[in-house]
This record gives structure tokens, C-alpha cells and sequence, in this order.
């Protein structure tokens, strides 16, 4: 069920009123256990077996590894985990994508083969609910956490629908307590719930689908016959959808958790603001990052072993990062981009880190040229193969065709390049404050303008479905 | 933090400012000569799509392009054929035969197939035409989004401002561009079915148009050899044998045109040479409108389609002729 449907309004209706009729706190959390499971059953049913099998195993592994006394059974355990998540997450999201490459390898030395079709079909959410069980078990297993033995609560964990199929990945340690201990929605908490729901449904309908779907989609689905400023209109138009697209979803996921009474951990701060790769990565997907860095980065040694493993674990993590969001090397070649942007970084960081940070001509002209990175390393991420992916740079870089291109370019695109200044605009006048601040600063009349403003042009945006682009992943 | 009170003056302050200022929208359009209607999307499709299983009534699927969503009215059709349950799949500006295909593979499905093609429409490069829509189907219609599409069809019935031509994005780009929203000549339905009004259209201009995009078609194809063209039908054949084998029925129909899209498509794929070497060696019965009187004097405004208000008696004589002839039970 997305949250940018007409099914979703309904069933949050449904799940606010029998969430606010029953008044027991363990009736309160049976009830969203199994409005969790209708919404992930609203996609496909047989589905939910394997995502209430995968989070039971879990539950079971972690008690086992709480329960064992030797450091080799705990390390049993806790590799039989990575292995069945991560069997279970290969087999569904990388097999097709083994068996192509080991196709295309084999063709190169002449030797054609032709695997059958298993028709598999991507559970949805799959990478993100995954991640919430290997991190819980890997917690208890560094004795982090102790497990909890109460199945319902750890279901809940993992299910609970607002951030159940494109994140926020939660820790055990943020959910804890909201789920053991009763919540009670207090009035603040509930319209600025509602406030986020409808400022992620903006995000998502009008921006992310209406004005730059159009742009990003013709751009990257014709990108043979595009010119110089067609690749720079696909490139900002397909930087503000990824944008929009997957804020859009968090802020719908937080506003949701928020209207039931907890509270979900941000997940976007202004990225497009940032000053530097790796500030761009404390801004972007920040749950992801942060997972990536506590169960991949500093594992691998971090920046322990000096410069040259770091810049290798940077790298890993990054190419890793990459195959996560997808099983095509174009995802790979984004994180590959990603791990230079940061090797870089780090290795001038220490020569001339301090006069960048001391002068704001400087620090200003840093965050353009992160900025611009990170919109090229998006090429790479929507190209849909390699070649889009070159045909698509080489335009970028015919700088002299751009003028020229500019003035045969549709008012759709201008639409959507505007549009994009103006998203990086108001991040950048945000750049320090969260969004639930934004909202508790602003002026009540304002906050009430902007909000009609809001709900009006949602409404005047009917246009197709799309669905919210992370749920692929 | 706010007060419950502020956050109420809030949102019933944005709630009344965002209500009037839609209304005020739909009001100014209405006042324009516009009016709401369905719009047809894979969604609806996709509705219908799931209503071919059962055994009574029999599912009735109407395949084929513009001339049978726009020509044969499923609520007459199920008053003339009471035993049938009509279900619309016929999609404007695509030919059918991925969907007899894909109604082929489907093991639950044993009901009955009215499809519709000229002998032009037969040619394999055309096959796949209605791909997209049965991939839709296939692997991204949910339950969640059957009845967010069943919400919608009832918003877009209620609201012109559901329709995407009056929308935000669309209003700024004709601030720019100029022009006004389309006048669309065809109104759908739930059901997917579609009328034409022609005394909103250019039937002229319609008809000049047609018979330059079917010129421009054929200048791009070569003119396929018969035997041929017949040769290459016999995986159709098999699609209708493998519904026939499980207790359903396939009907092969041409739909009436006239004038310049009749002179062009006889040019082209001439009777004796196509349709009724296709009629001779195909496995389930063929029906062409130029044999029926009934059907052949239906007017015909564009050559091509009919005007909504002679939908009716052109499917009430539809399901006459296929009862005569033993096909379609009464």
C-alpha cells in the first residue's frame, strides 16, 4: 500500500480510529501488529509469510545468542542469521543479476547460455526489513541489547507499517521503549503528525511526480536522441525526484508514526545543502548511513589501519552501499562514485581542510561542487545500463551545446529546473533545522497558508501513480 | 509546541481556504463548458482484467481497439445476453491479440472471447501492442490499488479537477504556452466502456485523420505477402484452441467501417485474399460486419466509430447476429 493512494487514507482512518477505541496498551500494539500486516498484504499476501517467518527466526536466533555460553556457539548463531538473511535477500533481490552477469561473462569467451525465467518476484521492503533484523541481532550478539522475549513486540519492530517498506531502518534501541512502554497521542504530537503526512505527500505527488517525473523519464528513456541540456534537465529533474520521491516517503512515514503516538528517527536534513561528501551522507538516508557505518565501515577497521584502508573500507562500504539500493552495476558505479567522493575528501581533508572551513567563499563553492557530484553520481544511479550512463556524461560535458539546447527546451523542463533552484534553495535556508522544527517555529498563519497551499495542489495533481522509487529497493 | 487550540485554528483554516479554492477552480472550469469523466488507465483496466474468471454468468471478454471501447456498450450487451457477464477489455489504439494471448495462458479462464481485428491488425508486428497493460496487470496490481482505483473512478466521476488536463502543473504549463484544456469528444465509464459524442468533434477532420494514420502506417509496412500472413497466424490459432480446450469459446469479429478507412484497408489487405482465407482456416467462428445488414448500415460519422447515441442498437444487433448464428445462448 503506498501512502500516496486513495486505499492508504482509508485504511490510516481505519487504523486511527480502532487504534484510539481500544485503551490497553498490549490490545493497542496487537491492533497495529495486524494493521502492519494488512498493509504489506495489501501488495502481495503470500508475502507476509516470509516476512513474519524472517522476523521470527530472528527473534528465535537472538535469544539463542543471549542464551549460548561460549563465544563460538554465539558466533554460530549469529552466522547463521547473516547467512539466512542474507540467502533469503540474494536469492529474491541478486539472483536474476548473478545469473545475468554469469551470462554475459560466458558469452565473452563464447559460450552461450540461456537460464530459465524463475519468475522471481522482489518482496517488497525486503532490503530494509532485513537490515532491521540483522541489526538487531548483531547488537545482541556485541551485547549491545538484550533481546527481547516477547515476539509481538519484535514484530512489531520489524512490521510496523509507516516505515515497514522504504524505511527509516530503525534500530531495536530507538523502538524499544516506545513499543514496551504505552503511548499516549498528545494533540501536538498528532497534528504535527498530520502536518509531515501532508508536506510528504507534497513532496512526493507534486513535486517528485508531477513536476520532475516528466523531465527525468523522457530525459533517461530517450537518452540516444537527447542533447547537452536535455542531460543537465535530466540530471536536476531526476536529482529532485530521487529527492523528493524518497523524503517524501520518510516525512509520510515519520507524520504516520507520529499520529500513533511514536516517533520514528529522521532520515533526510537538508542534503542538497551539504558542504562535503561526507556531510552529504550524515544529511542523506541518514538510517542507512548510519547502519552502513556501524555494521560495514567500522567493522571493515573504519579509518583505524591508516589511509589507504580506510580509503579501501570507504570504497567497500560505498560499492556495497550501492548493490543494496540495487542488483544492476549501475547501482554499483553510483556507490563507486560515492567511495571516490570520499576517498578524495578525506585524503585533502587534512591538507586543506581548514582553509576551506575558515573561509565562506570557499565553503560556498565546496557545497556547488558537492553538489554537482552528487547530482552526476545520480546519472548513474537512474540510467537504466552503462551506455545511457555515457552517452548521458558526454552531453553533460558539451558545454558549448548548452546554450544552444536550452532554448528548444520544453516548459516542462523549466518547470522542473526552476523548481529544483527552488528545493535547493529552501534546504539551504534549512540546512541546521529539522523539519518538525521548521513546522513548530513557523508562524501559525503562515504554517495554515502553506498547508492549504499544500493540500490544494495535491489535489490538483491527479496525475498517474507512481510508485515511490525506494520501494524497488 | 501549540495549543490543541491553535492547531485547530490551523487546520480548519487551511481545510476552508484549500475547499474553496478547489471549488473555485471546478466552478470556473464548469462554467467553460467542462464537465468529469473517467479517465482509462491500466488500473481500470486491470479491474476489469480480474472479472473474467467464473462460470455464471459466462464472462463475455470484448477485446479489440477504439471500435469496441467506444462501440459496443456492455450494459446493453449484458440486457441482450442475460447469461453473459460483459467485461470490457478492448483498449483504444491498440490491437488485442497480447491479450487473447495472455487469456490463452491463463488456466482459470474458460469463458467466451468477442474479438475484434480487421485483417491489418492480424500482422505479428502488432501482437504485443497490448503488452504493457497485461505486464501492469501482471505484476503490480494489488488489492491496495484495485480500490484506490475504485476511490478514484468515484472522485473523478464527482470532479473535473481529477482529470490531470486541469491540473496544477498542466495550468502553469498553458500559462506559458497558451491554449486551453482538450475538449475531449469521449466520455468513459466504470466499466470502461466509452462514448462518443460527435456533435462535439469535426467528424471530417476525424476521418482525414484516421485515413492519414492508417496511410502512414501501411507506407511504413510492407504490404505482407498471404500466404504468409496467414502462416504467421497459426500460434493465434493455438491461443484459441487452448480456450476451446478448456470448455470457453473464441469469436473472431471485424467491426463495420466505411468510406476512406474501408477503401484503404480493402486496397491493402483485399477480402478474397485475407479475411476469408483467415475465415476458412480459423478454428473458432469469424463474423464479419459487412455480412451482417444490420451491423454494415450502422452510420459511421468518422468511417470508423460509432456515435454513442446509436451504441445501443448497434450492440443490440451485435448480440442478435451471434445468437443466430448459434454462437452466443439467449
Amino acid at each position: 500500500m503506498q501512502f500516496d493512494s486513495l486505499s492508504f487514507l482509508v485504511f490510516l482512518a481505519a487504523v486511527l480510529a480502532g487504534y484510539n477505541a481500544l485503551r490497553a496498551w498490549p490490545a493497542r500494539k496487537n491492533f497495529l501488529l495486524v494493521a502492519s500486516c494488512v498493509f504489506y498484504a495489501a501488495w502481495n499476501p503470500p508475502f507476509l509469510l516470509l516476512l513474519l517467518g524472517s522476523a521470527t527466526l530472528d527473534w528465535w536466533i537472538a535469544m539463542r545468542i543471549e542464551a549460548a555460553e561460549d563465544a563460538r556457539a554465539r558466533k554460530a548463531w549469529v552466522t547463521a542469521t547473516l547467512l539466512v538473511n542474507l540467502a533469503v535477500l540474494g536469492y529474491f533481490k541478486y539472483w536474476g543479476f548473478v545469473l545475468d552477469t554469469l551470462c554475459a561473462l560466458l558469452a565473452r569467451v563464447g559460450i552461450v547460455y540461456s537460464p530459465p525465467d524463475l519468475g522471481i518476484v522482489l518482496p517488497i521492503g525486503i532490503s530494509f526489513y532485513t537490515f532491521h533484523s540483522l541489526s538487531y541481532c548483531l547488537d545482541v550478539y556485541r551485547r549491545k541489547i538484550q533481546p527481547t522475549r516477547n515476539w509481538r513486540d519484535y514484530a512489531l519492530y520489524v512490521a510496523f507499517f509507516p516505515q515497514l517498506v522504504a524505511g527509516p531502518i530503525v534500530r531495536w534501541t530507538q523502538m524499544r521503549q516506545q513499543i514496551e512502554t504505552p503511548r499516549s497521542v498528545s494533540d501536538d504530537t498528532f497534528f504535527l503528525g498530520l502536518t509531515l503526512l501532508v508536506i510528504g505527500l507534497f513532496e512526493k505527488i507534486v513535486l517528485a511526480d508531477s513536476v520532475f517525473a516528466g523531465s527525468a523519464d523522457r530525459v533517461f528513456n530517450t537518452a540516444a536522441n537527447v542533447g547537452a541540456a536535455d542531460a543537465w534537465v535530466g540530471m536536476l529533474a531526476f536529482s529532485g525526484q530521487i529527492f523528493c520521491d524518497f523524503a517524501g516517503y520518510s516525512t509520510c512515514a515519520l507524520g504516520v508514526a507520529a499520529m500513533l503516538g511514536f516517533r520514528l528517527p529522521i532520515n533526510f536534513r537538508s542534503p542538497y545543502a551539504a558542504g562535503g561528501f561526507a556531510d552529504f551522507w550524515r544529511r542523506w538516508h541518514i538510517t542507512l548511513s548510519s547502519w552502513l557505518r556501524d555494521y560495514l565501515y567500522i567493522p571493515l577497521g573504519g579509518n583505524r589501519h591508516g589511509a589507504w584502508l580506510t580509503y579501501r573500507n570507504l570504497m567497500l562500504t560505498m560499492l556495497i552501499g550501492g548493490l543494496w539500493h540495487g542488483a544492476a552495476w549501475t547501482f554499483v558505479a553510483w556507490g563507486g562514485l560515492h567511495g571516490l567522493y570520499l576517498s578524495i575528501e578525506r585524503f585533502f581533508r587534512g591538507r586543506i581542510g581548514d582553509a576551506v572551513a575558515a573561509n565562506r567563499l570557499l565553503r560556498f563553492a565546496y557545497a556547488g561542487v558537492t553538489l554537482l557530484a552528487v547530482m552526476y553520481a545520480w546519472v548513474w544511479f537512474r540510467a537504466a545500463d552503462f551506455g545511457t550512463g555515457w552517452i548521458l556524461t558526454r552531453q553533460l560535458v558539451n558545454l558549448p551545446a548548452l546554450w544552444s539546447g536550452w532554448h528548444a527546451t520544453t516548459t516542462t523542463d523549466r518547470i522542473a529546473v526552476a523548481v529544483f533552484a527552488l528545493v535547493v534553495a529552501a534546504q539551504a535556508s534549512t540546512r541546521n533545522i529539522d523539519l518538525d522544527e521548521v513546522v513548530a517555529r513557523m508562524p501559525a498563519l503562515l504554517l495554515g497558508l502553506l498547508l492549504a497551499a499544500m493540500l490544494v495542489l495535491i489535489v490538483l495533481s491527479p496525475g498517474d501513480s507512481h510508485a515511490f522509487i525506494y520501494f524497488q529497493f | 509546541m501549540r495549543s490543541r487550540g491553535a492547531w485547530l485554528a490551523v487546520w480548519i483554516g487551511a481545510a476552508i481556504l484549500a475547499v474553496a479554492a478547489l471549488l473555485t477552480v471546478e466552478i470556473h472550469w464548469r462554467r467553460a463548458g467542462y464537465e468529469p469523466t473517467v479517465i482509462d488507465s491500466p488500473q481500470l483496466w486491470s479491474i476489469q482484467r480480474g472479472r473474467v474468471y467464473g462460470k455464471q454468468p459466462i464472462p463475455l471478454v470484448l477485446l479489440g481497439a477504439s471500435r469496441t471501447e467506444y462501440g459496443i456498450d456492455p450494459k446493453v450487451l449484458r440486457d441482450a445476453l442475460p447469461k453473459y457477464k460483459p467485461v470490457m477489455l478492448a483498449l483504444n489504439a491498440t490491437y488485442p491479440l497480447a491479450t487473447l494471448r495472455d487469456l490463452a495462458a491463463d488456466a482459470d479462464f474458460s469463458g467466451v472471447v468477442l474479438c475484434d481485428l480487421e485483417s491489418f491488425a492480424f500482422t505479428p508486428i502488432f501482437w504485443d501492442m497490448q503488452q504493457p497493460v497485461i505486464d501492469y496487470y501482471r505484476r503490480r496490481w494489488t488489492p491496495s490499488w484495485h480500490l484506490h482505483r475504485v476511490l478514484l473512478t468515484w472522485w473523478q466521476r464527482l470532479a473535473l479537477i481529477a482529470n490531470p488536463d486541469f491540473g496544477a502543473t498542466a495550468t502553469v504549463r498553458r500559462l506559458f504556452d497558451g491554449g486551453a484544456p482538450t475538449r475531449n469528444y469521449v466520455e468513459y465509464h466504470a466499466s470502461r466502456g466509452g462514448d462518443i459524442d460527435y456533435t462535439k468533434a469535426d467528424p471530417e477532420a476525424v476521418k482525414r485523420h484516421f485515413a492519414a494514420t492508417v496511410e502512414g502506417n501501411l507506407a511504413r509496412m510492407p504490404k505482407p505477402d498471404p500466404d504468409r500472413w496467414l502462416a504467421d497466424l497459426q500460434p493465434v490459432f493455438d491461443w484459441v484452441r487452448a480456450i476451446q480446450a478448456r470448455g470457453g469459446q473464441v469469436i473472431f469479429y471485424e467491426s463495420p467501417t466505411s468510406g476512406l478507412t474501408r477503401q484503404i484497408d480493402e486496397r491493402v489487405f483485399p477480402r478474397n485474399q485475407y479475411w476469408d482465407r483467415f475465415t476458412a482456416a480459423s478454428p473458432s467462428p469469424v463474423l464479419s460486419a459487412r455480412d451482417v445488414p444490420s451491423l454494415a448500415s450502422t452510420p459511421l460519422p468518422d468511417d470508423s466509430h460509432i456515435d454513442y447515441r446509436d451504441k445501443p442498437a448497434y450492440t443490440r444487433a451485435l448480440a442478435e447476429a451471434l445468437i443466430e448464428r448459434g454462437w452466443l445462448k439467449r
